[in-house]
């Protein structure tokens, strides 16, 4: 039975404890920020930010804010697990949860591009990509002793529900029914979406508004097979050449070392 | 030990193939899906209000050998029922962080400079202060009226004060004959 986090736009007031919570949850770092026109802060995902809700200002006939926790979606066709070359990605068969162990990960950012939502963020001092683990791993794994995502457990307004996704997909058909009995047009964005995404969505506007595709596409391993296939091909090579050099070079080698390191030496002298 | 091209190249290819076919007989799905301990597991749990606003929410803290790990909504708190803003989820950093001031800093009048001065020195120096300032601003008659009253000091009140905090605080500036005494969430 997939677990699922049902983000309900209409609810959201852009307090933005989800964002603190999950930092305070998984210990990352606080990040540097700079004011860039929107009240969003941080203004982009990062390996130290994962998630954060997002400040969409509408002007158009009155002013109008509006709100959306962004977070990795946990797609049934999860094109970041599709694409990884060192099978890091993988997904818990209790929860649905799409996870990236990131002391298999290699780094080589597949799955940053490949993604719809641009949810995996890419450390430059870990060399490791991060997003989240919907609270499902390791000694944060909230999910699987009986506790809800940090986020979710710190929502003020019921804007993020966690539960089974069959009956959560329920709950929000039934708000959607309450939302368009008080006039506002609502869907469920994330029910078909990518075969369901387990992170979904109640969106009272058009998708793209909110910064979504209508139509999110699933990046198959087709597309990265020569990448997969290059990258074995070139680490073989460099495991068979590292050592054959070793071995049988090992006669020249030092005395050119001591060449080098004289002319070096003496190019030092003349500039003092 | 010798070892000559042609046994290196059989055996680089036998390791090679030992990495390659390696993964295939062992089944890692056991061991991922597995939950795991909590790392707040063997943590002290304290309970804590916000001192953000005047809501003042639950907070549970857990904390391991006098190091806060992770703060959170109290479930068992009506007023905010397990929930937390960003600033109360943001509590941790009021013990973590190494911006925080942890000694007196003094700022004399017209200086640009802060010093840092003792506990002691700072209640000292605040009784004296607010001993002038009462003889000089006490007004005890108006238009005639008996009024008893301390005009030239005002104290803001802090949403983190408990109802014994609050009432030994309004219990002395009253005794002090202040009149501006305020909340900070009112203002």
């Amino acid at each position: 039975m997939p677990k699922s986090i049902l983000i309900d736009v209409s609810k959201c007031h852009g307090c933005r404890g989800c964002q603190v919570a999950c930092k305070n949850w998984n210990d990352l770092e606080a990040t540097l920020t700079q004011f860039e026109g929107s009240y969003e802060n941080p203004t982009r995902l990062s390996a130290q930010t994962w998630t954060r809700v997002r400040f969409i200002e509408q002007t158009d006939g009155g002013l109008r804010f509006l709100f959306r926790k962004d977070t990795c979606k946990h797609c049934t066709d999860a094109s970041c697990m599709a694409v990884c070359p060192a099978n890091a990605i993988y997904r818990k068969d209790k929860t649905g949860a799409v996870i990236i162990n990131r002391d298999e990960c290699i780094g080589c950012k597949n799955c940053v591009t490949a993604c719809p939502y641009q949810i995996p963020q890419y450390s430059k001092t870990a060399g490791t990509v991060a997003k989240c683990h919907l609270c499902n791993e390791g000694d944060r794994d909230r999910i699987g002793n009986g506790l809800q995502p940090a986020c979710v457990s710190s929502c003020p307004t019921g804007a993020l529900i966690f539960g089974d996704r069959a009956e959560l997909l329920n709950d929000a058909k039934a708000r959607v029914n309450h939302l368009a009995r008080q006039g506002t047009e609502a869907y469920v964005y994330g029910e078909k979406e990518l075969s369901g995404l387990n992170v979904f969505y109640i969106l009272d506007e058009p998708s793209e508004t909110y910064g979504l595709p209508a139509k999110p596409t699933f990046t198959d391993n087709d597309v990265f097979w020569l990448a997969k296939w290059a990258n074995i091909l070139f680490g073989t090579g460099l495991l068979t050449a590292i050592p054959y050099y070793l071995f049988f070079n090992s006669e020249e080698e030092p005395q050119d070392l001591e060449a080098d390191d004289e002319e070096s030496n003496s190019s030092e002298k003349e500039v003092s | 030990m010798k070892v000559d091209r042609r046994t290196f190249l059989k055996l680089t290819g036998a390791a090679a193939t030992t990495t390659t076919f390696a993964g295939l007989g062992f089944n890692v799905s056991q061991a991922k899906n597995q939950a795991g301990e909590l790392k707040t597991v063997d943590a002290t749990a304290t309970t804590t209000t916000c001192h953000y606003c005047s809501v003042a929410c639950g907070i549970i803290v857990h904390s391991s050998d006098n190091k806060v790990i992770y703060t959170e909504g109290d479930p068992e708190n009506p007023n905010n029922r397990g929930a937390l803003c960003s600033k109360g989820s943001a509590m941790r950093q009021w013990t973590d962080n190494e911006q925080r001031v942890t000694k007196v800093k003094y700022r004399a009048p017209g200086s640009t400079d802060w010093e840092e001065k003792s506990w002691d020195w700072a209640l000292d120096k605040i009784a004296q202060r607010v001993k002038d300032t009462r003889d000089q601003t006490f007004v005890e008659e108006e238009d005639g009226i008996t009024v008893n009253r301390t005009e030239g000091i005002a104290s803001i009140g802090s949403a983190v004060l408990e109802n014994e905090a609050c009432y030994l605080l309004v219990k002395m500036m009253r005794a002090m004959g202040l009149v501006n005494i305020e909340h900070h969430a009112r203002i």
